[in-house]
């Protein structure tokens, strides 16, 4: 339970209680208002009730041909929101205007290959792993598992577009390409 | 352009790109040998320049560039960075409309004309060149960008109210002349549906959403729906939102919680006869429907449950007598208690009195407190969290907290097992135990302003911060603590720690910027606060160079939704007060450490006479405070006010009167006069602010006083301010009488420009009879008599050096004895910027000065002399709060978080004791030192 609401340029003033968890990063004015300014429909923020902000997505809508598809740029909820299915909630937004609005064959996102609790939920929600992007991430500096986490995984689902299930395949976690291949 | 031109102009680009400027200046200055008069190579030069830092030799290519009124494309697009780097924005849309009206079939052109009123907001030029756009080119996307730039026109503060409608009509009528309806898109459906609401025509904009496209634009378009929801509201629909919200809820399973809010509005929605039954049946009714969704849901979604206690709120504020509301919350939190949001979601419903606040605290008391699960352990945090919201003031003493806090941090040992096996990227689901306890040790500092309270929470939440790591909450509070401890630097380790960036720069510097001065060692060369506040302000500078690209884009996608977020969001970090209150410190940090010379006083004039000019226009305060977590009782203040620095919370009014202080003493200081400052100055004024009181002149607002204002500063600071104040209007008749004039300051900024860059100063034409001289003419009148001097200038000192005594002799905390010495050192600073025009003896004699030199001298001898005993019993104190025995009476006073077995270690707390009192010897000992040199410097 929460209020869906657009995600506005504001918002940056109000989202510390999220982005100063390790996970989340905090960007320049430069991306947010790019998206902003391009995909507006595709970012979203989740609020509770006294009107905190619980966690935000956003997302763009790129690729060419068979390859239009939504995007999960970001995604993110505050440590004390967590477990609330706010995640699927936002992600079940982003797939209905990507689907809907921009008519994408799928919708894809990069998890970093250490995150598993990541990739169960999302596994959960209909994605399956594409392919792994080879240092796709900066590393945390933590020290360990480096390449685990600096590796991604592109997860994919397909939308109504793609009854095919052309955009997925089962052997995606096999499949390595580098990161300057990918978008 | 020829070929080979072209291949040659193509490395300039690549040595700009790489940030190679000066590579880039070397290749101009080849390529212009052959072609002196190729704008595109100035353009680009003037760029390189500008990037160079070489500011006022770009000015002179760019003047020449700009003169030429070029056409071309890339000479263009060179030039608006050079204007923006300049901060010519004004310029940058002339050169754009006069490029368009040179070519006006080029449609290129008036795009880029029309954006560069975009830019800095030039509604009315931007709104005229869209109609011309689209009168020439038909485009129905120019039309609605004449729309947009009429209703931000309306919008705009600048605007006279009677204007308003005008212009909202006009766009109005600009949507209906459009050949495709306005449900083309859903932007250019959000700003009709917007015009119609502000135009209050809610049966229009109603027509136009009820209807199958307006219902499909809506349900996939966020911003359309919730203007939806407004124009609705606005339009006395409740009724009809709620039957509507039912709907959402058990058909499509929806659970946005403005649905739950939808129909309980509904329900107390005032009806047509007004009956009290009605309202009856229909709470009846709807507590039906959120019962059904709360069982169907079960744990699933907390909407249910929670729908039924705002329902049952709401019945009792409209009358309804029993109350189920303490059975409502039991069962809420049978359900969701094992939720850490729990807490937050019934706060607004534990507001309880008499026998149902007892039943609800025994409820939570019976709570288990053991724990083998992290859902356990969630359980327990709710309950002690909601019984510590209900704490009654006579609960909150001191020893009861103290108490309180030692058992908080004992369930917390216990539930770190749960968390053991996790990697150090985690939160210990412990956490939020180690928070109440470090904040039940300050509640108890409170109560008995005991320091020793501070050290138990510090050494707790230190503990708790190795543990987990990623925290960034409990490096909050100590962040808070160690202020008030008076350990700056492990405050700023902490802050450092989580790693605050970008736009958090913004909202979160407050947390170490805020009376930075009281800590700064910039004195004896530690600039660690002076580069922190440069680092910190650097958004602000990438806001003015970017944020208002992002409102061009977003004309150009025809995203017009944000557009009035982008310009709100632009102008909230431009006037940001947290933006104003760290260049203050900065100021007065510079002081300390920087030569008085024009550089210095003349820059900083500049800077906060602008300041000061849009101060009342508006500010904004974006910093965040409610990051700071709170689990305090809610009849007492929040831990965040708890833990203010001397209880006063720096906003506005304190902001007013620095910046009142400092241009006082900068205009006695500096030889600019406004028209002086006229023609040095580069780039565009800030626009004017529209309160009726910036229209006073400078000096009648420079005297304001408002108690409000003056509420915001502590005893120590209203004292500074009463003798800054006497200070610079008793010397001010003599500084006006011995200011070289303007036309010899105008001449000697013009010679140096003219050394420094081998070009004359722009604008400037020296005399023709040859009056300017060397700026000490004769005067014809008689110098000004010296009046008495003020009681409170001659008292400051003495003044300050008493209550420093008294403060030291009652063992304050160091932050008071460091406001004390620094603003006692800031009085001195400010007596040496208001008298260093007195100073050399050319002037002293020439104008008479030696019976004022003389008062002067004494006054400056107490001070130093005041100043140079405080410096030796800080460095006292440094060394005696350092010792061995001080430490072991700091790890004694922890006694109560690690005396029992099963809590912290006693080694662990003597590494505390150590950190913090070496940051504290560091500090006193830095600022001592400071003192003297401050003295020394200022001889």
């Amino acid at each position: 339970m929460s209020v869906t609401r657009p995600f506005k340029a504001t918002d940056l003033f109000k989202f510390n209680h999220i982005n100063l968890d390790l996970w989340t990063e905090t960007y320049g004015i430069n991306f947010y208002l790019g998206y902003l300014s391009r995909w507006p429909d595709l970012c979203s923020v989740e609020e509770s009730p006294n009107g905190r902000m619980m966690g935000y997505i956003l997302g763009k809508a790129e690729g060419q041909n068979t390859e239009w598809h939504g995007h999960i740029t970001a995604l993110t909820v505050a440590p004390e929101y967590r477990r609330l299915s706010l995640a699927r909630k936002m992600i079940d937004y982003l797939e209905r205007v990507s689907d809907n609005t921009y008519r994408g064959f799928f919708v894809d996102l990069y998890v970093r290959c250490t995150n598993n609790v990541a990739i169960g939920m999302y596994e959960g929600l209909g994605y399956s792993v594409y392919r792994r992007v080879r240092e796709y991430y900066g590393s945390l500096g933590l020290g360990r598992n480096a390449k685990d986490e600096e590796d991604a995984f592109d997860m994919r689902k397909p939308l109504s577009r793609d009854p095919m299930r052309r955009s997925v395949r089962p052997n995606g976690r096999e499949i390595s390409v580098s990161a300057h291949d990918v978008s | 352009m020829s070929s080979a031109l072209d291949r040659q102009i193509r490395p300039i680009y690549e040595a700009l790109d790489t940030g190679s400027n000066k590579s880039a200046i070397l290749a101009c200055n080849k390529l212009l040998k052959k072609h002196p008069k190729n704008d595109l190579v100035k353009a680009l030069k003037a760029l390189a320049l500008v990037r160079s830092q070489k500011v006022e030799e770009s000015l002179v290519v760019c003047d020449e560039v700009l003169a030429a009124k070029p056409t071309d494309e890339s000479t263009l697009a060179a030039m608006m960075h050079v204007l923006r780097g300049l901060g010519r924005h004004t310029d940058m849309v002339a050169m754009y409309e006069d490029a368009y009206r040179q070519q006006p079939t080029n449609e290129e052109l008036g795009s880029q004309a029309f954006m560069a009123n975009v830019r800095i907001g030039n509604w009315k030029a931007a709104q005229q060149i869209a109609t011309k756009l689209h009168k020439q080119f038909r485009d129905d996307h120019y039309l609605y960008w004449s729309v947009m730039s009429a209703v931000l026109q309306a919008n705009d503060p600048t605007t006279p109210p009677g204007i308003r409608p005008v212009l909202l009509k006009l766009a109005l009528r600009l949507i209906a002349s459009a050949t495709t309806p306005s449900f083309y898109n859903a932007d250019r459906f959000y700003l009709h549906l917007m015009i119609l609401r502000d135009l209050e025509q809610y049966d229009d904009a109603y027509e136009l959403l009820n209807n199958d496209i307006g219902k499909a634009i809506c349900a996939s378009s966020l911003v359309c729906d919730e203007l939806r929801r407004d124009i609705w509201r606005r339009k006395g629909l409740v009724k009809e939102e709620g039957a509507h919200a039912t709907n959402q809820i058990t058909e499509a399973k929806d659970r946005n919680w403005l649905e739950f809010l939808a129909v309980l509005d509904a329900t107390f929605a005032g009806s047509s006869d007004g009956s009290q039954d009605d309202v009856a049946g229909r709470i009846a009714e709807t507590r039906t429907l959120f019962e059904q969704v709360a069982d169907s849901d079960g744990r699933g979604d907390r909407s249910g449950r929670l729908a039924l206690l705002e329902l049952e709120k709401r019945a009792v504020a409209h009358g309804s007598a029993a109350s189920r509301s303490t059975e409502l919350l039991k069962e809420y939190f049978a359900t969701f208690g094992d939720k850490l949001v729990c807490f937050e979601d019934l706060q607004p419903y534990v507001h309880l009195e008499g026998n149902l606040l007892a039943d609800w605290t025994e409820f939570l008391t019976s709570q288990s407190s053991s724990f083998t699960s992290v859902a356990e352990l969630n359980c327990y945090l709710n309950a002690q969290k909601l019984l510590r919201y209900n704490l009654s003031a006579s609960e909150a003493t001191a020893e009861l907290e103290a108490t309180r806090a030692v058992q908080y941090l004992q369930a917390y040992f216990d539930a770190l097992k749960l968390g053991k096996e996790l990697p150090d990227t985690e939160l210990q689901p412990a956490d939020d135990l180690a928070l109440l306890s470090g904040q039940a040790f300050v509640s108890a500092w409170r109560a008995s302003r005991d320091a020793t309270c501070l050290y138990n929470a510090v050494a707790a939440l230190e503990y708790a911060s190795s543990r987990s790591k990623q925290s960034y909450k409990i490096r909050l509070l100590l962040i808070r603590i160690y202020r008030l401890l008076g350990a700056p630097s492990l405050a700023l380790e902490h802050y450092r720690a989580i790693n605050v960036k970008q736009i958090q720069n913004d909202t979160l510097a407050h947390l170490i910027m805020t009376r930075a001065t009281l800590f700064s060692l910039s004195s004896v060369g530690d600039l660690t606060y002076s580069s922190e506040a440069l680092e910190s302000s650097q958004i602000y500078i990438s806001n003015s160079q970017e944020t208002a690209e992002y409102t061009v884009r977003a004309f150009a996608g025809e995203k017009y939704s944000q557009l009035p977020e982008f310009i709100l969001f632009e102008e909230r970090l431009d006037n940001s007060l947290q933006r104003d209150l760290t260049k203050i410190e900065h100021v007065r940090i510079r002081i300390t450490h920087e030569p008085m010379n024009s550089d210095l006083v003349d820059m900083e004039l500049i800077e906060l006479k602008f300041i000061f000019d849009r101060l009342d226009l508006v500010h904004h305060d974006n910093r965040d405070f409610d990051v700071i977590p709170n689990y305090q009782p809610h009849s007492g203040p929040s831990f965040h006010e708890q833990t203010l620095l001397f209880d006063k919370q720096p906003g506005l009014g304190w902001l007013a009167t620095y910046l009142r202080i400092y241009i006082k003493i900068f205009q006695s200081a500096s030889d600019l006069d406004d028209d002086v400052e006229d023609k040095l100055l580069i780039g565009d004024r800030p626009k004017p602010s529209l309160d009726p009181d910036t229209k006073l002149p400078l000096k009648e607002r420079l005297a304001q006083r408002k108690q409000e204002e003056l509420d915001e500063l502590t005893a120590e600071e209203l004292s500074f301010l009463e003798y800054a104040t006497a200070l610079s209007d008793w010397l001010v008749p003599f500084h006006d009488y011995i200011r070289p004039p303007p036309a010899a300051v105008l001449a000697e900024a013009a010679k140096q420009t003219e050394l420094k860059t081998g070009f004359p100063l722009k604008g400037y034409e020296p005399p023709k009879n040859g009056t300017a001289t060397n700026g000490h003419a004769k005067k014809a009148e008689e110098p000004p008599a010296l009046a008495e001097t003020p009681e409170v200038v001659n008292k400051f000192f003495d003044d300050m050096s008493a209550r420093f005594k008294e403060a030291l002799d009652a063992g304050r905390l160091p932050p008071e004895l460091l406001q004390l010495v620094t603003l006692t050192q800031e009085g001195f600073l400010v007596l040496a910027l208001e008298t260093q025009r007195f100073k050399p003896a050319a002037v002293i004699k020439q104008y008479r000065l030696g019976a004022m030199v003389q008062i002067l001298k004494d006054i400056r001898t107490k001070a130093v002399a005041v100043l140079e005993e405080m410096s030796t019993a800080l460095i006292k104190l440094a060394e005696d709060g350092a010792t061995v025995d001080s430490r072991k009476a700091f790890v004694q006073a922890c006694k109560p978080v690690w005396g029992a077995s099963g809590l912290l270690d006693h080694d662990f707390v003597a590494t505390i004791s150590k950190k913090v009192t070496e940051s504290r010897k560091q500090v006193l000992d830095g600022v001592g030192k400071g003192v003297v040199r401050v003295c020394k410097n200022h001889a």
